[in-house]
């Protein structure tokens, strides 16, 4: 009850705001804090079709929403067997992709949308259709175009089971024709940094109107203060990693010979 | 009850860490073994990075290294001398080890060449333990008590730079305990282990050290070279995790003072027997993760976050 006043008093603040655009969305973040106890979160975004609320949706409208977290540099790595061990052989750099990456649909969108439009990571089914310059890959010894979409293939399916790449549809909830909303999970492994959500109302196949806007990750707590430390000041951090083993191998002598006398 | 590890960058059960590091100490302490050797791979089981498992375990051999040497040192057994010429090969052999870490690292390989190593130690380790212990049992079975030569004299009294440890009762070269020293300082850097189990037959069977003053002078110079690989994986590959270190140095203090009581108590053929079972259960379950085809070929490594 709490979050449907909630709610309508945002839509109605953006009403007012942008009464001419035919996407009116919000969000309850602007910034997610992750500290040790975290175990993910659901983002909740949500938002109206069009800005007359008296205005039903149109059944061939839908809404698609994505989210891109920070970019990070990754190898591949492809294990191959050697006289029956398994070592790592070949490798791919994959600069610049997301950390983390959420597609969403009211409705099954296709691929050749998706490509037509630029959007999408999640869009494999089809590899000669990725935009291959998007990304900066460091191809290493991998020269052909089959070897290469096993890599990217690879890059996906890996940051899928980690949870940070999804694609799913449907999952977005129509309330009274107009407003929809979704929650978005951020499981815990997600890379710090400013993620970007990017709403798109689709109508007839095309995209009538879109809409972005940020949101950052933070890590927060004790764990890291002593990650950044330990970045930051490495030979201090080891030194007090070293005056901690001395003190605590020091009392347990200590402590030891007491035990011993009795 | 869990904790997040700050480096490792997951999340662990308290009682699950507390308990690996108490075991791991109970066992040094009843064996009088650094332990390093079995908190390493246990920690990469657990699904810790081979990198902070490695730098980690360093860290936490310093602490029990520690407690250790000062109970030796009490009972006036350690040769501080012998234990410093062997630093000073050890101090380069902890700089060449973790300059080779470093590179396995950027290469990829330094899963796999930690896990060979460490399936070559761990059979051989428990293989000896093996032989040994069930060799016990048999000759006491049989009564008979087995004599041992005190001093060996071999090649290390024939070359130069010879040296007086009074302690130890030698005069033999510096140069083989600077290469023994050397060759500890790279395992140390590369594999997280003190390395006892490697220089106590060498100090006995190649510089010929009275057997008394060997456990006490090894323990003193590991807490050199454990010290100076956890300061230089600190600065060099950022692997220590001091909150892992923190409660694995905790357990394993207590957990080896109640092994060193136990083993006062305790048989320990029987024991050390079962030891070296676990030991070559951990080599077989590494050589499997080595030969067995895995799930996901494809491994993934994020080499750099944007921020």
């Amino acid at each position: 009850m709490h979050f449907k006043i909630f709610l309508l008093i945002k839509l109605f603040v953006l009403f007012l705001i942008s009464s001419a655009s035919a996407l009116v969305i919000g969000s309850d973040e602007e910034e997610i804090y992750i500290d040790a106890n975290f175990s993910g979160k659901n983002l909740l975004v949500f938002g109206a079709f069009y800005s007359d609320p008296s205005q039903a949706r149109d059944d061939k409208s839908d809404i698609l929403i994505e989210v891109v977290g920070p970019s990070e540099d990754v190898v591949i790595r492809k294990k191959e067997s050697f006289f029956g061990f398994w070592l790592n052989s070949k490798s791919v750099g994959f600069n610049d992709v997301p950390g983390f990456y959420y597609l969403s649909s009211t409705n099954e969108i296709t691929n050749e949308f998706l490509n037509k439009n630029n959007i999408g990571l999640l869009n494999k089914k089809d590899t000669q259709l990725i935009d291959w310059s998007a990304l900066n890959i460091d191809w290493g010894n991998v020269k052909n175009q089959k070897e290469k979409d096993t890599f990217y293939d690879a890059l996906i399916r890996t940051k899928e089971s980690e949870d940070v790449y999804r694609k799913v549809n449907g999952e977005i909830q129509i309330i009274d024709g107009n407003l929809f909303r979704s929650y978005i999970e951020i499981p815990n492994t997600v890379p710090v940094g400013q993620y970007k959500v990017n709403l798109y109302l689709i109508i007839d196949n095309k995209i009538s109107n879109e809409y972005s806007y940020n949101f950052m990750v933070t890590r927060v707590g004790i764990e890291e203060a002593i990650y950044s430390f330990s970045k930051n000041y490495p030979l201090i951090y080891g030194l007090i990693s070293l005056l901690i083993a001395i003190l605590i191998g020091l009392s347990g002598a200590e402590v030891f010979k007491r035990f011993r006398k009795v | 009850m869990s904790i997040y590890l700050p480096i490792a960058e997951l999340s662990v059960n308290i009682i699950l860490l507390l308990s690996i590091g108490g075991v791991v100490g109970f066992l040094s302490g009843m064996f009088g073994l650094g332990g390093g050797f079995l908190m390493t791979p246990i920690l990469i089981f657990m699904g810790i990075p081979t990198n902070v498992a490695v730098a980690t375990s360093a860290n936490q051999i310093v602490a029990s290294s520690i407690s250790g040497t000062i109970g030796y040192w009490r009972q006036g057994l350690v040769d501080f001398k012998m234990g410093g010429v062997l630093l000073i090969g050890s101090f380069f052999g902890s700089i060449l080890g973790v300059w080779i870490f470093s590179r396995l690292v950027v290469l990829g390989q330094i899963d796999t060449v930690i896990s060979i190593l460490y399936f070559a130690l761990l059979t051989s380790i428990g293989l000896i333990m093996l032989i040994e212990s069930s060799q016990v049992i048999r000759d006491r079975v049989r009564r008979k008590t087995v004599k041992r030569k005190i001093h060996y004299h071999n090649w290390a009294h024939k070359l130069p730079f010879k040296m007086k440890f009074y302690k130890s009762k030698l005069y033999i070269s510096a140069i083989p305990p600077i290469i023994i020293g050397f060759v500890i300082g790279i395992l140390s850097a590369t594999m997280g282990i003190g390395g006892t189990f490697i220089l106590i037959p060498a100090m006995i069977y190649f510089l010929g050290m009275p057997t008394s003053k060997v456990i006490g002078t090894s323990l003193f110079q590991i807490i050199f070279v454990t010290a100076l690989v956890t300061l230089l994986h600190a600065t060099t590959t950022f692997a220590v995790d001091a909150v892992l270190a923190f409660f694995l140095i905790i357990a394993s203090v207590i957990g080896a003072q109640l092994g060193v009581l136990a083993a006062n108590k305790l048989r320990g053929e029987e024991i050390r027997a079962l030891l070296a079972i676990i030991v070559l259960g951990v080599a077989v379950k590494i050589a499997l993760d080595l030969l067995v085809e895995p799930n996901e070929i494809f491994n993934i490594t994020v080499i750099r976050a944007l921020f």
